[in-house]
């Protein structure tokens, strides 16, 4: 081995993944979700958990899950734990993290693990993702205006693609329609009856240009992967899902003037870098799993990413190119949309099923290239991975 | 729809004093850069040493959206609109427009100025120029 480079065998692969049941149920804590998910990530790959010495930790938005994870999953002598936030990005940067501590030996099992349960018994789902306090300071003047929640500031960035490029609210309601159809043949998906443009347009508004149709579920649950070697993963049970390349990108322009605003996201770099990472152009992907808050989320990150042209998201949804049957093979568990809401984990887990060919009914023929993103914030954190089919 | 109230706290201090007063006030610093009123540094330099001054409160709409309540029993339901305002001065601030259901984009606005309810500091919102 030549120093300063990792062997051939610290290639980071994906070798288990875990997911609790997701949606409305109650009665496990965010917590209990996440150890179950890990649980269930590390029964996948067939490891034993005392094999695992890594862990990385990422809450959702009810801040349930913890460094204490470690604990309830009994680890003891970690080489690597951390709790990661870069809200809807965090799952690619922590498999982007576990990647690196794999290649460099700082670790050679790193479970990544989130947990989140906003919706509570007697509470609505918008409570969840709402004010709780009483409004104060810089964020208290914008409850004050109206803006809570990620729905209105999404809104704002969305009109202003519609301004710039024309693209309109039926456009939008292509990839819902789109995403349904998928969901109806994943078995965990929380919304699997099929919907209309005309369902979308009749759905009531949330947040102008937003309707009901547009906006992402909320969902309980707990989801987790499992990172090592390629060379550790070769007498594991499940096929080991080579993580190929990874990027962030960070853009710092959270509410303030930003001329790109709405019109072009940290999806550009941050694809660029897990592309250029991966050896691959956007040619070469035959799966693509983006993060979904929004219609217009996976809009905008479909120009960003380059699988269309900036300001040609609009025709581009609207020209029978998603859903089954389509050309782009995208979003095939539902998204966040019609699937389940858990952060990047929702994108994440739909990736790792397409590229080890389980996804059953809705399985891509091809799969040896898939896409990953995760954007969190208000557009204002990106993570991306590349994915290889599973060997 | 009307403004909710809001307190202040350590950071939002003298910005409250301004809008009790009818400013909008804004971060300049020693370059004659002016950033939002949140900027811990300039955006356009860098530097910490910000001052407080009052912006003209003219601008122009970038975005817009009407944020709808959850319908009432009847069907009904609140819609407030909301905007990003740039500031003639450059700065974008995110508000309540009021005046108005449908706006354009470059739509010119100014500042006014309510006191949402009795223990409430002054909101700024905007509404046609
Ligand atoms: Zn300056």
């Amino acid at each position: 081995m030549t120093p300063g480079h990792a062997s051939p065998g610290r290639r980071p692969v994906i070798a288990g993944l875990g997911l609790t049941d997701v949606g409305k149920f109650f009665g496990r804590s965010a917590a209990q979700l996440a150890a179950e998910a890990a649980r269930l990530a590390v029964a996948d790959a067939g490891l034993e958990l005392a094999e695992v010495d890594g862990l990385l930790v990422s809450a959702g938005v009810t801040r349930g899950v913890n460094l204490s994870l470690h604990r309830d999953l009994g680890l003891t002598d970690l080489a690597l734990l951390s709790e990661m936030q870069a809200f809807g990005a965090t799952a690619g940067a922590m498999v982007a993290h576990a990647s690196m501590a794999i290649t460099s030996g700082t670790a050679k099992a790193v479970l990544c693990v989130f947990g989140d349960d906003p919706l509570k018994e007697g509470r609505s789902a918008s409570a969840a993702y709402g004010p709780r306090r009483t409004p104060s300071g810089w964020r208290g003047l914008l409850t004050s205006a109206g803006i809570s929640g990620a729905n209105p500031l999404y809104a704002l960035a969305a009109r202003r693609h519609m301004q710039r490029f024309g693209t309109t609210t039926e456009q939008l309601g292509h990839i819902a329609v789109a995403q349904r159809k998928w969901a109806a043949m994943n078995p965990a998906a929380q919304m699997k009856d099929p919907i209309t443009l005309a369902d979308h347009e009749a759905s009531r508004w949330v947040a102008e240009p937003f309707r009901l149709l547009d906006c992402c579920l909320v969902s309980n649950g707990g989801a987790a992967v499992l990172v090592t070697s390629a060379e550790r993963a070769e007498d594991l049970r499940q096929p080991a899902v080579p993580v190929l390349g990874w990027g962030q990108s960070h853009p710092g322009h959270l509410q303030r003037h930003h001329d790109d605003f709405g019109l072009v996201t940290g999806a550009v770099r941050s694809g660029r870098a897990a592309m250029g990472m991966a050896g691959i152009t956007v040619q070469d992907v035959d799966v693509v799993e983006l993060y979904d808050c929004y219609t217009y989320t996976v809009l905008v990150s479909l120009e960003d990413y380059g699988f269309c042209g900036k300001g040609e998201g609009g025709a581009f949804a609207a020209s029978g190119a998603l859903g089954p049957g389509g050309t782009l093979r995208l979003n095939t568990g539902g998204g966040q949309l019609s699937g389940f809401y858990l952060w990047g984990m929702t994108p994440l887990h739909e990736a790792v099923l397409q590229a080890r060919g389980q996804a059953g009914e809705r399985q891509s023929p091809e799969h040896e290239v898939v896409l990953v993103s995760g954007n969190g914030g208000v557009l204002d954190h990106h993570a991306t991975l590349v994915l290889g089919g599973a060997a | 729809m009307s403004l909710g109230p809001v307190s202040r706290n350590d950071e939002t201090a003298a910005f409250f004093d301004g809008t009790a007063r009818g400013e909008l006030l804004l971060r300049t610093c020693p370059s004659g850069h002016w950033s939002e009123p949140e900027a811990a540094c300039c955006t356009t330099c860098g530097v910490t040493d910000l001052s407080w001054s009052a912006s003209k409160g003219t601008g122009r709409v970038v975005s817009w959206s009407a944020v709808h309540g959850r319908p009432r029993d009847d069907g009904s339901a609140d819609r407030r609109v909301i905007a990003v305002v740039e500031l003639d001065e450059g700065p974008w601030w995110w508000t309540a427009l009021q005046d108005v259901e449908q706006p354009s984009e470059g739509l010119r606005v100014q500042v006014a100025f309510t006191v949402p309810a009795e223990d409430s500091e002054t909101v700024p919102y905007f509404v046609p120029a």
